[in-house]
C-alpha cells in the first residue's frame, strides 16, 4: 500500500524532513505490508474482561501536588499558569 | 567474591550478621560503576548521593536493632521511564531531556519503603520503543558480556546494570519483551509479571494495555523477592488487578516434580538458531530428569502475533505521545510561527526516528477508512491469541520456549532494517498480548560467548509457579552471576 508519509506526519503533528521522506516512506509501506497479514475474524472485541471489571477509586476531595510542583517542569510560566503562544485574535 | 558480585539474598544475610554495612555494598556498587561505566553505559543518572543518604539510613536501622526487608541496602537501578521524585526521569529522550519529576512512582515509594538502595536511572531505548538500546537519545548501552553486541531493549540498561555488577537488582518495564530480551542477552533473570500486578502508576506509558513493571536480577529468588515488594492493589492504577499476594521469594519450592510443561512446536520453527533450539531443548531435559513432564501443545496463531502488537502498542503510543507538545513539560523547541508550528517542532526535534515511526504507524492504523482493516483485527487477534493460551493451559502448567530466535546481535546490525529489529520479539510479545506472565533465566552459552534465555510461560498470576520451575533449573545449572568479563 502506498503511504502518504506526509499527510500522517501532519496527523501526528510531526512534520519530516525533505531528505527523510523517502526512507520514511519506505520503511512505513514495510511495516505496514507486515501489518496487512492479519487476516479478517468474525466477531468483535471486548476492550475489558468483563469478568475481571475494574474497580475505580472513589472520587474523593483529598491532597495533591502543589501548583508549584505541578508547574515546576513547564518550558514557560507565568502567574501560576502555562504561556503558549496566543490563540485568540 | 566482592560484595557488588553477590545476591540480595547473601548481601542480606551479611547485613543481617553485621558482617558489612549497607554503605559498604553502596560503594562497592558505585566502585564497580566508576570501573565499568565508561565500557557500559547502563545508566543515565547515576543516584551516588541519593543511594549514600540511604545506605546510612538503613546502617542506622541495623544499630537500632530495626527488622530488615529482604530488599534493606541492596543496590537497584531503576529503568528511566519510572518516575523518581527530584531525580532526572528522561525516557533516553530528547523530549524529556530536563523532565524532574515531583512524585514517585509506586514501585518506587514500595521500594523506598523496602529500603532498597535506588543506585541510578537506566539507559534504555527511547519511550521503550526499541530491541537493542540504541535509539537511546543519550548513548548506547553496551553488553557485558562482549561491548560490540548491544545489551538488548527497551531495558538495556536495566539488563547490562545486573549483567555488569554495577547494581545487585534492577526494575525495567516490559510491553512486548523490554525486560525479558535484554535479560536473555545480558545472562541474567527477568520477570515480566501478569498484567494489572504490578502498579503502572508512574511508569511513563507506552501502550497502556500492554506495559508492565518488572524485576530483573541474578538469582532467582532476589526476583522473586523484589517482585513481592513492588506487585500488590493500588488504587492510582484502574488496572490494578484486586487480589491478594504472598511472600514468593520464601516459598520458592524449586521443584518441578509432576509438573507438565508445554512444548509449542511454533516457537522452535526454522527461524530459531539451531544451537537455541538445542540449548532449551537440553534444559527442558533436565527438568524432565526432575521429574516433570511434556506436553505438545499448539498457539497457531503465533505467527500474525507480530502484526497484532506492532498496530496495538503504536496505536495506543500515538495516544499516549501526544501529550509530548511543549507545554507542560519537557523539551520546547525555539522559533515557531503559532501554536501548531510549536507543537510540530518540538515533537520533530524531540523524537527520534523511531518513536516517530510507531507514532505514525499509531496514527495511520486509527485513521478512518483503516481502523477496521488494522486495529480492529488485531484486537481480534489478541482475543483469538489469549484463547488459545488458555486452551494450551488446560494441558500445561508452564509453556516453555527459547526467549528469543537469536543471541544477541552486534551494535549497529538491525538499525538500518526496522523489521529485522522488531523480529527479536517474536518469542516474547504473545505473552503481553495475553496479559500473562513470563519469566526468562539463563540457559547456557551459545559458540559466539554470548548467554541464551529460556522463557517459562505461566497462566495469569502463576507468578509462584515459574519461581518454582525457574528456582529448580537454576540449581541444576548451579546458579548464574556477574558477566565473566565485569567479575572481581
Amino acid at each position: 500500500m502506498q503511504i502518504d508519509i506526509q499527510h500522517i506526519a501532519k496527523l501526528s503533528r510531526l512534520s519530516i524532513e525533505n531528505e527523510k521522506v523517502e526512507k520514511f516512506q519506505k520503511e512505513m509501506e514495510n511495516i505496514v505490508a507486515m501489518c496487512e497479514k492479519l487476516p479478517p475474524m468474525d466477531g468483535d472485541y471486548t476492550a475489558v474482561d468483563p469478568s475481571k471489571p475494574m474497580r475505580l477509586r472513589r472520587d474523593d476531595v483529598r491532597p495533591s501536588l502543589k501548583r508549584e510542583q505541578l508547574l515546576q517542569n513547564a518550558p514557560q510560566t507565568q502567574a501560576g499558569c502555562v504561556v503558549v503562544p496566543k490563540v485568540v485574535e | 567474591m566482592e560484595l557488588f558480585e553477590m545476591t540480595a539474598a547473601s548481601l542480606s544475610e551479611k547485613l543481617r550478621k553485621k558482617e558489612c554495612s549497607a554503605v559498604e555494598i553502596t560503594r562497592s556498587a558505585l566502585t564497580q560503576i566508576e570501573k565499568k561505566e565508561e565500557q557500559i553505559g547502563s545508566f543515565v543518572t547515576v543516584c551516588e548521593e541519593r543511594a549514600l543518604k540511604k545506605a546510612e539510613e538503613v546502617d542506622k536501622k541495623i544499630a537500632a536493632g530495626e527488622q530488615l526487608s529482604p530488599l534493606a541496602g541492596i543496590p537497584v537501578g531503576v529503568k528511566d521511564n519510572i518516575c523518581t521524585e527530584g531525580t532526572l526521569t528522561t525516557c533516553s529522550s530528547k523530549m524529556l531531556y530536563n523532565f524532574v519529576p515531583p512524585y514517585n512512582a509506586t514501585v518506587v515509594d514500595k521500594l523506598e519503603n523496602a529500603d532498597a538502595v535506588i543506585i541510578g536511572k537506566c539507559n534504555m531505548d527511547e519511550f521503550a520503543m526499541g530491541s537493542s538500546c540504541e535509539t537511546s537519545y543519550f548513548k548506547k548501552t553496551k553488553n557485558p558480556w562482549n561491548p560490540d553486541y548491544v545489551p538488548g531493549g527497551s531495558s538495556g540498561g536495566s539488563a547490562s546494570c545486573v549483567s555488569a555488577g554495577e547494581a545487585v537488582l534492577a526494575l525495567g518495564s516490559d510491553t512486548g519483551g523490554s525486560i525479558r530480551l535484554p535479560a536473555s542477552y545480558c545472562g541474567v533473570v527477568g520477570l515480566k509479571p501478569t498484567y494489572g500486578s504490578v502498579s503502572r502508576y508512574g511508569l511513563v506509558a507506552f501502550a497502556s494495555s500492554l506495559d508492565q513493571i518488572g524485576p530483573l536480577g541474578r538469582s532467582v529468588e532476589d526476583v522473586a523477592n523484589l517482585y513481592a515488594v513492588i506487585c500488590g492493589r493500588d488504587p492510582m492504577d484502574a488496572t490494578s488487578a484486586v487480589r491478594e499476594y504472598g511472600a514468593f521469594g520464601s516459598q520458592i519450592s524449586r521443584s518441578v516434580k509432576g509438573l507438565r510443561i508445554g512444548i509449542p512446536k511454533e516457537y522452535f520453527g526454522d527461524g530459531v538458531d539451531p544451537e537455541i533450539k538445542s540449548a532449551v531443548m537440553n534444559s527442558i531435559d533436565m527438568l524432565v530428569k526432575e521429574g516433570a513432564e511434556t506436553v505438545s501443545v499448539s498457539l497457531p496463531s503465533t505467527d500474525y502475533a507480530l502484526s497484532a502488537y506492532y498496530i496495538i502498542s503504536s496505536a495506543e503510543a500515538s495516544s499516549n505521545l501526544a501529550r509530548f507538545d511543549g507545554v507542560k513539560y519537557g523539551y520546547r523547541a525555539e522559533g515557531y510561527a503559532n501554536l501548531t508550528d510549536m507543537y510540530e517542532k518540538t515533537r520533530s526535534e524531540g523524537f527520534g526516528d523511531e518513536v516517530k515511526r510507531r507514532i505514525m504507524l499509531g496514527t495511520f492504523v486509527l485513521s478512518s477508512g483503516f481502523y477496521d482493516a488494522y486495529y480492529k483485527r488485531a484486537k481480534q487477534m489478541q482475543q483469538k491469541i489469549a484463547q488459545e493460551y488458555a486452551e494450551a493451559f488446560s494441558q500445561c502448567d508452564l509453556i516453555l520456549t527459547p526467549t528469543s530466535p537469536s543471541t544477541a546481535f552486534q551494535i549497529g546490525e538491525r538499525t538500518d532494517d526496522p523489521l529485522k529489529m522488531y523480529a527479536a520479539d517474536i518469542c516474547t510479545v504473545t505473552v503481553n498480548i495475553a496479559g500473562l506472565p513470563a519469566i526468562s533465566v539463563p540457559c547456557g552459552t551459545a559458540s559466539n560467548g554470548l548467554p541464551i534465555g529460556l522463557q517459562m510461560i505461566g497462566p495469569k498470576f502463576s507468578e509462584q509457579l515459574l519461581f518454582n520451575a525457574a528456582g529448580c533449573f537454576e540449581n541444576l545449572c548451579g546458579g548464574f552471576g556477574v558477566a565473566p568479563a565485569m567479575r572481581g
